[in-house]
């Protein structure tokens, strides 16, 4: 009905008409590659504008109200404000280094969505290693994490990207794993084919079958995105501001675009693995188009992630990696073997 | 050993979902929140603000009967005031009355010295200024931003009694500012304040 991938398919198909095979490979990449970046952008702007909200009102308070109704135009004041800053650069910072750390940051962020499905048909190349494509292309982060904290030459960053790189390395393992279960049961990699295997209602969700997976996988990807309680490596009261003190302008706004796409992208991953992906909860709804039903739960699930930040303190760096190791770990563990016996016996 | 262990676990994740109660609970209750230049606290009565010079709302003139009473309470002498007499009434008239408000510490003891209702603290507060030389209040100044302030005039004897009541009663008419010769005896300086 307003499917979007219909939208697509009717241009793919008019511009094959009038353009040779090679330049509409071409022109159709760029055109995807552009469309998502626009969608992740203003995607960006709402997320800080929504996330102030959400944290001013749960303090009681009205958070930014008068650039626009409620202050929705606030996060474009301040881009603005960013894009006119000066770009320092220290003295003695190490150049190529500090000048690639933020573009890595927001092209690992940004390469995130190439197999992330908003929709039926709506994705962008549904590779057959979907999943672990995004485990891969997201640990990036932390190469840029360190990237930044080591070209910045400053003692704060540096000690803000070797806590980002521990903890990044350390909640990779348990995330990995708690993903496994879900992928057992689907029996595939494809994201598409994970949520395919997902359909026909709410009691086909991977949730109810892999309640464990969930909460280490949201646990774990919590801590991947620097997230409070898990925010380490950009702990004010103790880093100033942790691996990205020493930046500003542009490269400041990149490393923030790239940490609310993140928001998103985990809480994208967390849909499509197991509340069901684009799929309606009941097949009654099948009318509402399957983008909305993503989009919806991403953004029920990114409130989550907030709600999170604005209830938990932080915690220490000790109990952050004893956390992982001694506790999500073998919970991730405890879940693969559960869920494999539960296969053995359940589908012989 | 092992029950306190779970024990523990579950008391933990009792309270983290406590905590997120709490906070949801907080995201739908009102905010308290003013948003300053649009809307404004209500100042107390007796709210000490800035001073302002009173005057009798049916002739426009000062309640000031230049007594200095005020400028010898002020504990950081903050008030100067130069008097001169009528030659008709035969009584003190104020010639110059100068408040530096740089120095004033808002302690309201000239309001309290006051026999005449003359001299008053207000809730009014937004007078900053740039410059150091505009916070330097003159009589037309001071009298000039005390003309919406209500006051009730302090009763002493029934003569006075009769007075007030005969001004309450034409208060409405004589609303408009006379021109006041003790105003106009520092020209000029009085609308320069007006500005800020």
């Amino acid at each position: 009905m307003l499917e979007l991938n219909v939208i697509f398919e009717a241009v793919h198909r008019w511009l094959e008409g009038i353009l040779p095979q090679g330049l509409v490979t071409l022109i159709s990449a760029l055109g995807t590659g552009g469309i998502v970046l626009a969608f992740l952008s203003i995607l960006a702007l709402f997320l800080v504008w929504w996330e102030r909200k959400v944290s001013a009102h749960m303090q009681q308070r009205l958070g930014p109200m008068r650039t626009g109704w409620h202050g929705v135009l606030q996060t474009i004041a301040d881009g603005v404000k960013l894009v006119q800053k000066e770009d320092l650069i220290p003295s003695t910072a190490d150049r190529p280094v500090y000048f690639w750390a933020p573009v890595i940051c927001f092209v690992a962020a940004f390469m995130a969505y190439l197999v992330i499905p908003f929709g039926r048909g709506l994705i962008v190349q549904d590779l057959n290693i979907g999943i672990l494509y995004i485990i891969a292309i997201t640990t990036f982060t932390v190469v840029s994490l360190l990237m930044a904290g080591w070209g910045s030459n400053n003692k704060w960053a540096l000690l803000g990207g070797m806590r980002s790189a521990a903890q990044i390395v350390s909640y990779e393992v348990p995330l990995t794993l708690s993903i496994l279960g879900a992928v057992m049961l689907a029996e595939t990699l494809s994201m598409v084919g994970i949520v395919q295997s997902q359909a026909g209602g709410f009691w086909n969700w991977l949730i109810f079958r892999q309640p464990i997976g969930f909460i280490v996988y949201y646990i774990a990807a919590t801590a991947e995105a620097n997230r409070t309680p898990f925010d380490i490596p950009e702990a004010e009261q103790e880093l100033v501001a942790g691996f990205n003190v020493e930046y500003s302008g542009m490269k400041f706004a990149m490393f923030f675009l790239a940490e609310f796409v993140n928001m998103f992208t985990i809480s994208a991953i967390a849909v499509t693995l197991f509340f069901g992906g684009w799929n309606a909860p009941h097949p009654i709804f099948n009318f509402v188009p399957s983008w909305i039903w993503f989009m919806g739960k991403s953004l029920v699930s990114v409130f989550i992630l907030m709600w999170f930040r604005w209830t938990y303190p932080r915690i220490r760096v000790d109990q952050l990696m004893g956390f992982a190791w001694k506790f999500l770990l073998p919970l991730a563990f405890l879940n693969i073997i559960l869920t494999g016996l539960g296969v053995l016996i359940f589908r012989n | 050993m092992a029950g306190n262990i779970i024990k523990e676990i579950t008391d933990g994740i009792y309270n983290l979902i406590l905590g997120l109660a709490v906070t949801f609970k907080h995201l739908f209750k009102h905010a308290i929140t003013l948003q300053y230049p649009t809307e404004r606290w209500e100042m107390p009565e007796r709210s000490r603000g800035t001073i302002v010079l009173l005057s009798d709302p049916e002739t426009g003139r000062l309640n000031c009967t230049a007594c200095l009473l005020c400028s010898k309470a002020c504990p950081v002498a903050a008030i100067s005031i130069e008097r001169i007499k009528n030659p008709d009434t035969k009584k003190f008239e104020p010639q110059s009355f100068n408040i530096d408000t740089t120095i004033c510490c808002y302690c309201g003891l000239c309001e309290q010295a006051c026999n005449f209702t003359a001299i008053k603290l207000t809730g009014k507060y937004e007078f900053s200024a740039s410059d150091k030389s505009k916070l330097l209040y003159d009589m037309g100044f001071l009298q000039e931003i005390g003309r919406d302030v209500k006051y009730e005039k302090r009763e002493k004897t029934a003569a006075k009694k009769k007075a007030v009541a005969k001004a309450e009663t034409g208060e409405d008419v004589g609303g408009a500012p006379v021109a006041d010769a003790k105003a106009e005896s520092s020209p000029g300086s009085g609308e320069a304040k007006k500005e800020d």
